[in-house]
């Protein structure tokens, strides 16, 4: 394919390799004219620009030389990679060698020529510079002249030995590209004549018995040093004949194509299996001088071209001469450039037109003007793909980390026979995050194994900073019992300590009993102020009896009077509200206890609003129970004793709440250490999300370690949870989800394919990444993976959903800020004895009517933080016959008596006053429970019911790629980042799409299907049963989420079973297995299975046998 | 660390040009200058046979597996100036498409990320690329860059799907719509970006940095930041990273990984896109990893594929 042209009678030189960009040197030629019978000569320089497709050449200097050229090279010597460092040598007619500088003749042409030497007495024909030092060039010209020159000394050449006789003319000179002290040269009567410089002499002489030689071309082999080419001009003999030095009687190779003699010939240097030659045929061929095939040929003008030379640069390209005025530059990589040919004829045409150069008014017979050769046709490339294009070597990642790799092993090559060498592929698994993986494997074992205490505590061993230890110790007391009592401590408030402390106050020393107040104490004190109270009115009563007179005295003046008269009428009210107007606080609230639980309570709250004191807020709001104020209201910094108070009296349905608004105020601050602060407040209530999103507030999770840092104390903390409820705790967030896909995919990428499946939550998007680690880590068997295996997600939620039992999707489901650590107390609760952490002012054991109590109520306020758990077991059909896991223990509150008083860590005095300002007590119960999810839950009915029509999803089917629309219509809603909704459309519609099976369970098809045939209902009850028993064996959630995905691919099974689809082979086969099955054999029915993947057609078997294996082996490994 | 876990001896008779795993990591397709294409599964560290295509008369430069949501489709591109798709039927493999458009060899075949639909970007040494898209029963469509490159493209990569103007979520329901975009390398020396708009592809940015061709170009795996990440590799041993952070694509900066002594022939991002794999004319593959300071880092040679990990160290030892 030609890419550039241009008219001028030149001998071209390419700029050296090194330089960019590629320029080509044009000197006029010696001994040729053009059309316009000019005699000036010039040096000019191109600039070859591919990137603009035009067939022209940028002019970038010029100048005029006083000779015309017989030879030019261009030489990477001196600096400049610029595309014009170096140096052009002309060889002239008159035989000056010239040396100009390109750079010179670019800018200003002044001072262009370096160096110049008249020592040739004849035309210089040869040039040559030594690849190996380029300041050496050797020149050859008339009379067997042969000088080694020295670019930087440029007056004395040397010469490589006595000049050989006759004398002749000295055609070539070609330096050895192996030895550098190896010179030969060639002359037109065939002879040729290897110098060696060392020795100063002529070494060996090639010729040709032949004697019909005629030398126009010599070359060395690019890369064996014993091999040259000579190329005969004579047309009786048009060949290239291939010499091997170590056999110089006869060539090794003759080249034979050409139909008259050769003008030049060039060898590639990027491959050596390209040979250029051009002849007076008008062809230029291409040859592999190995094989002697001509593999390309040019497709060129009707024209002898004299010179023909690869790019030194770009291995594709090469430039040719022709005697017709044009040097056009070539790719031997094929393609077709019709326009551009076009753009030649009318260039050719309007310049004759312009030049006219007889004067004769006519247009230039034709004879003159290169016909371009019918362009219209395809140019192939090389029949040889040259070696420049053959990529030797590879890398690529892969799925998991994996890196494939590949490389060409270096072959001998001088050997005669090709030597079979192994072609390898490698796969590597690269492992850049080794800390990561060493820390996953710790966290792994420590989740396996339940041994969650001692792994925080070697977090708090190892933990690099104060807050980094005080979240594991926090993390940790989650684990522990009498967890808020710890929490207490941890944060500064040991009860033992302060009961001390307040006994060296009071002077006293009071046994530890637990608690701060004897509730005996003070009831009697109460009983106290109401025996006062009732002594007071009898003083008084005798007042007005006895001093009648005095009655309305006081009444005027003096607020005793008032009080007493409203006493004596019994205006409680009045009473109180003058006490307190006259700061009597201690009378207002004797007095109010008189008047009523409502006066009491108004009387508490003026009070309180009244009293501002440092501590009044403290009291006011155990007082009132009031916490929300506190968490709303206090300073920040005191938000140790906030969170203090919260873990002591709030109550257990409150806890969380409250311990996550303060959570989030702390965060609000959006400081390093308010986030830790929070954290804390989050791991107290047990909040997973919450102290996620806090978590990655402050840092920047995207770098694996931070990351890790997280998932650690996500998976504690959950595992905290799940303990206090008994169950598992899904994942839900959009934050959890996002940062523990994050956390599988960068363990995947690792190649930790299992462990990155345990953490993949249910709800990801990264379907793919889930269906991938699915794929190489469940179903082993799978060799022929059909397309629609991928798509089927283990857990489809959604698909379930239709039916209702879309619960199951979430199946622990419930917020955890509603429920969190309120469970707390759970555990004692059904521990009988175990109740220190008892945290809400519970009843007193005795000196209190129950009505004043909560105590009906409470337990199942205890009950409910569990109950959602245990209300949507994975099963989810069980909403109401299955209790609460750890329920309330056989005796209603059995534990309550002895519990109590060691249980409540506020003072006594505070609870007489909370027994009747409790909250209403909580009425958790199943249905609260129900609510609490359902909102959760509505998104799905929505999307269940949502889109996909049956049609395209059809149409969609896998092996029919049918219409653009299906194809964007999938694409449309995948692959986005999720929402909650887009991760269930994009979860939705990849299902269908995958699965005709799928739609063939859907019940609107199913109504319509035939009962199982009963010789095959077997299968159904052997499977069905063997997924039951391995349900209820099964401990870890992800084999339990294997299961549940079971069940419902084995329906696809039963519906082949319906549409009697499965081929015989496969039917015997699945009733072997069940009976293996049957007689508790996996072992051979994961043999028998095994024979029926490979003997059947995959994809009749794929949507079911996978999972049955998973389900053998399963039951294998759980033995049921 | 980089441990080989698995060695395939794929039993080609000349030079290997390309292997690539299919989106699982479950089989490896090769391809050679003996003009087959081999699929092996791979699984749990075997390596079984699966198919030997036969169909091209050159030696085959590249595989690409399709995005497994289509099927088991593998594209094949060879110097014989032909693309062929293969598609995996009930466990045989056979031709679905052979696309002849080109006019000299085609050196590098990619597939669109699964949001653009199935559609493949042949780059060919006749300067030209084309998109091949099916458009359903087997019906193909083709869209033709003419002189994309001037004397050959030697490589194309696709850019991950985006939803143009935002990270938002699009409201569900509504079909988004993806910007397609790719990069090409060529023997012009250029990085070229492509865009489509309006169903025609135009060019969309040109990036200057190479000085000889460049060998290939790998656009990033997105991690979900807006930033888009190019690799590029060249004749000349430089590899470049270009990053382009503003929402319009138009400025991209290029920052020099290295220079090599030698042809860098392949560049290839990790899943994750945070770690870029080069291959080397001294058959030298190394890896490399953006630190925090955003400088790039050589974390490991992979010497000579035999396994062998050298630290960067004792990296200079083992160059050839």
């Amino acid at each position: 394919m030609r890419l550039k042209e241009i008219q001028r009678t030149a001998h071209p030189a390419w700029s050296p390799a090194p330089h960019h960009p590629i320029c080509l040197a044009l000197g006029t030629s010696a001994q040729q004219l053009d059309a316009s019978f000019n005699t000036t000569a010039a040096l000019e320089i191109f600039q070859v620009d591919f990137a603009d497709p035009s067939l022209g050449m940028k002019l970038k200097g010029s100048l005029p030389t006083s000779n015309r050229l017989h030879s030019l090279v261009w030489v990477n010597f001196g600096e400049g990679e610029d595309g014009l460092g170096g140096r052009l040598i002309g060889g002239s007619d008159n035989g000056t060698v010239t040396v100009y500088s390109p750079e010179a003749i670019v800018t200003s042409g002044a001072e262009a020529i370096i160096g110049q030497s008249d020592k040739h007495t004849g035309p210089v024909r040869a040039l040559d510079f030594n690849p190996f030092q380029s300041n050496l060039l050797a020149s050859g010209a008339n009379d067997s002249e042969i000088y080694i020159w020295d670019l930087n000394n440029f007056s004395n050449p040397m010469t490589p030995g006595t000049k050989s006789q006759p004398p002749e003319d000295i055609s070539v000179v070609s330096w050895n590209r192996q030895v550098q002290h190896i010179l030969a040269s060639a002359n037109p009567s065939g002879k040729a004549v290897v110098w060696d410089l060392r020795k100063n002499e002529p070494i060996i002489k090639i010729s040709d018995h032949s004697n019909r030689m005629h030398c126009s071309g010599m070359l060395w082999h690019p890369e064996v040093a014993t091999q040259l080419v000579l190329a005969s001009e004579d047309d009786r003999m048009p060949v290239i004949q291939m010499w091997d030095l170590r056999f110089a009687t006869s060539p090794l190779k003759v080249l034979e194509n050409h139909t008259r003699g050769l003008l030049s010939i060039a060898w590639s240097q990027a491959d050596p299996e390209l040979l250029l030659s051009s002849a007076k045929d008008n062809r230029i061929l291409c040859w592999n001088p190995n094989t002697g095939e001509v593999i390309y040929e040019l497709p060129t003008t009707n024209q002898w071209c004299f010179d023909i030379q690869w790019c030194p640069r770009n291995p594709a390209l090469l430039s040719a001469a022709s005697f017709d005025g044009w040097i056009s530059v070539y790719s031997v990589m094929g393609g077709s450039l019709e326009a551009q040919q076009q753009s030649r004829a009318d260039q050719i045409s309007s310049s004759f037109d312009t030049m006219d150069p007889f004067g004769t008014g006519q247009v230039l017979p034709p004879l003159q003007v290169p016909q371009p050769t019918p362009q219209t046709t395809l140019v192939a490339p090389l029949k040889k793909p040259p070696k420049w294009v053959r990529r030797p070597v590879g890398a690529s990642f892969a799925f998991g980390g994996k890196l494939i790799t590949f490389e060409s092993p270096k072959a001998p090559v001088q050997s005669p026979q090709p030597v079979p060498v192994p072609r390898q592929v490698f796969v590597s698994q690269v492992t850049t995050e080794t800390e990561l993986l060493q820390r996953s494997r710790e966290l792994q074992a420590a989740l396996q194994s339940g041994s969650l205490s001692d792994y925080c505590q070697a977090k708090i061993h190892k933990a690099p900073t104060d807050s980094e230890q005080d979240i594991w110790r926090f993390l940790l007391v989650n684990f522990e019992d009498e967890a808020r009592v710890k929490f207490l401590r941890l944060l500064g408030f040991s009860k033992e300590d302060l009961e001390r402390k307040i006994s060296t106050c009071l002077g006293k020393n009071l046994q530890p009993n637990g608690h701060g107040v004897d509730a005996n104490d003070l009831a009697e004190k109460i009983q106290l102020l109401s025996t006062q109270v009732n002594k007071e009115k009898k003083i008084s009563f005798p007042i007005p009896v006895s001093a009648g007179t005095l009655l309305y005295a006081p009444v005027v003046l003096d607020a005793d009077g008032l009080i007493s008269q409203a006493l004596l009428v019994g205006n409680f009210e009045g009473a109180v509200d003058l006490c307190l107007n006259e700061g009597r606080y201690a009378e207002a609230i004797l007095l109010a206890i008189s008047g009523g639980q409502e006066l009491l309570q108004k009387t508490q709250q003026t009070y309180l609003e009244k009293q501002r004191n440092s501590i009044s807020m403290l009291i006011s709001s155990v007082v009132t129970q009031n916490w929300g104020d506190i968490v709303q209201s206090c300073a920040l910094d005191n938000w140790k004793e906030a969170l203090a108070a919260l873990l002591t009296y709030a109550h257990p349905k409150e806890f969380a709440h409250l311990c996550e608004t303060l959570g989030s105020r702390l965060e609000g601050e959006r400081t390093e250490k308010r986030c830790l602060q929070a954290c804390l407040c989050y791991i107290c209530s047990g909040n997973i999300e919450k102290l996620v999103e806090c978590w990655a507030l402050q840092r920047d999770c995207s770098s694996p370690l931070v990351l890790e840092d997280l998932v650690e104390k996500m998976m504690v903390l959950r595992k905290s949870v799940e303990r206090l409820r008994n169950s598992e705790v899904a994942v839900q967030s959009p934050v959890l989800a996002d940062k523990l896909t994050h956390y599988a995919g960068l363990l995947a990428s690792q190649g930790s394919l299992a462990t990155a499946l345990s953490y993949l939550p249910d709800t990801s998007d990264q379907t793919l990444l889930q269906t991938g680690l699915d794929v190489t880590c469940l179903s082993p068997v799978c060799s022929g993976f059909s397309p629609l295996q991928p798509f089927q997600p283990q857990q489809q939620p959604m698909s379930a959903g239709l039916g209702g039992p879309g619960l199951s999707a979430f199946p622990t489901g419930p917020a955890m800020p509603g429920s969190s650590l309120s469970g707390h107390p759970l555990p004692p609760f059904s521990a009988p004895g175990g109740l220190p952490t008892m945290p809400s002012p519970g009843p007193p054991p005795s000196g209190f009517t129950p009505t004043s109590l909560p105590s009906g109520p409470m337990p199942l306020s205890y009950q409910q933080p569990g109950a959602p758990v245990g209300m949507y077991p994975p099963g989810g059909s069980h909403l109401h016959s299955q209790g609460p896991p750890a329920g309330p223990p056989s005796g209603p509150y059995p534990p309550l008596g002895p519990g109590y008083p060691q249980g409540g860590p506020g003072a006594p005095a505070v609870k007489s006053f909370s027994a009747p300002s409790v909250a209403p007590p909580p009425t958790g119960t199943d249905h609260d429970a129900i609510h609490v999810l359902l909102p959760k839950c509505h998104p799905m009915p929505g999307i269940v019911a949502l889109p996909v029509d049956r049609g395209s999803l059809r149409s969609v089917g896998p092996y029919r790629l049918t219409g653009d629309r299906t194809i964007k219509g999938m694409g449309c809603n995948l692959g986005h980042r999720p929402s909650v909704y887009q991760l269930l459309i994009g979860r939705q519609i990849s299902n269908p799409c995958v699965s005709l099976q799928l739609l063939q369970a859907l019940p609107a098809e199913r109504v319509e299907q035939r009962e199982i045939p009963a010789e095959h209902m077997v299968l159904k009850q052997t499977f069905d049963s063997l997924v039951q028993r391995c349900q209820l064996a099964a401990q870890d959630p992800q084999t339990k989420r294997k299961l549940d995905d079971a069940s419902k691919r084995l329906g696809y099974l039963y519906d082949k079973l319906r549409e009697h689809s499965l081929s015989n082979n496969i039917l015997g086969g699945l009733h072997e297995i069940s009976r293996c099955v049957a007689g508790q054999n996996y072992q051979r029915g994961l043999e028998v299975h095994t024979a029926v993947v490979t003997s059947s057609n995959f994809s009749e078997i794929q949507a079911f046998m996978p999972i049955l294996k998973v389900v053998m082996t399963i039951a294998n490994k759980l033995g049921v | 660390m980089v441990s080989v876990i698995n060695t395939v001896d794929t039993s080609h008779e000349d030079m290997i040009h390309d292997a690539q795993m299919d989106y699982y990591g479950t089989r490896l397709a090769t391809c050679s200058s003996d003009r087959s294409v081999k699929i092996f599964d791979v699984k749990n560290g075997g390596q079984i046979l699966v198919a030997d295509l036969r169909g091209h008369e050159g030696p085959v430069w590249q595989v690409a597996w399709a995005h497994p949501m289509y099927g088991n489709i593998l594209a094949s591109c060879s110097y014989d100036r032909k693309v062929i798709i293969w598609k995996e039927e009930n466990g045989t493999w056979d031709k679905m498409y052979e696309y002849t458009g080109h006019d000299s060899s085609v050196n590098s075949v990619c597939w669109g990320p699964y949001d653009f639909g199935l559609i493949l970007a042949c780059g060919s040494s006749d300067g030209a690329i084309s998109l091949v898209t099916c458009s359903g029963d087997q019906q193909w469509d083709i869209k033709k860059i003419s002189n994309a490159h001037t004397i050959g493209c030697n490589a194309v990569s696709w850019a991950p799907s985006v939803v143009p103007g935002s990270l938002i979520d699009q409201p569900s329901g509504q079909k988004p719509n993806f910007i397609k975009r790719f990069v090409s390398g060529g023997c012009d020396n250029l990085v070229k970006l492509w865009k489509e708009e309006d169903g025609q592809w135009k060019e969309d940015q040109k990036l200057e940095a190479h000085s000889d061709w460049v060998r290939d170009v790998g656009w990033a795996p997105s991690i979900g930041l807006p930033t888009s990440t190019i690799a590029s590799c060249s004749q000349d041993g430089r590899v470049f990273i270009w990053t382009c952070d503003d929402l319009s694509g138009n400025t991209w900066t290029a920052k020099l990984l290295h220079k090599f002594n030698d042809v860098v022939w392949h560049v290839s991002w990790s899943v994750t896109g945070n770690i870029l794999a080069v291959s080397g004319g001294d058959n030298k593959v190394t890896l490399w990893k953006e630190s925090a300071d955003g400088q790039w880092a050589c974390i490991s040679d992979v010497n000579k594929g035999q396994g062998a990990v050298s630290s960067i160290a004792d990296g200079a030892t083992n160059e050839q």
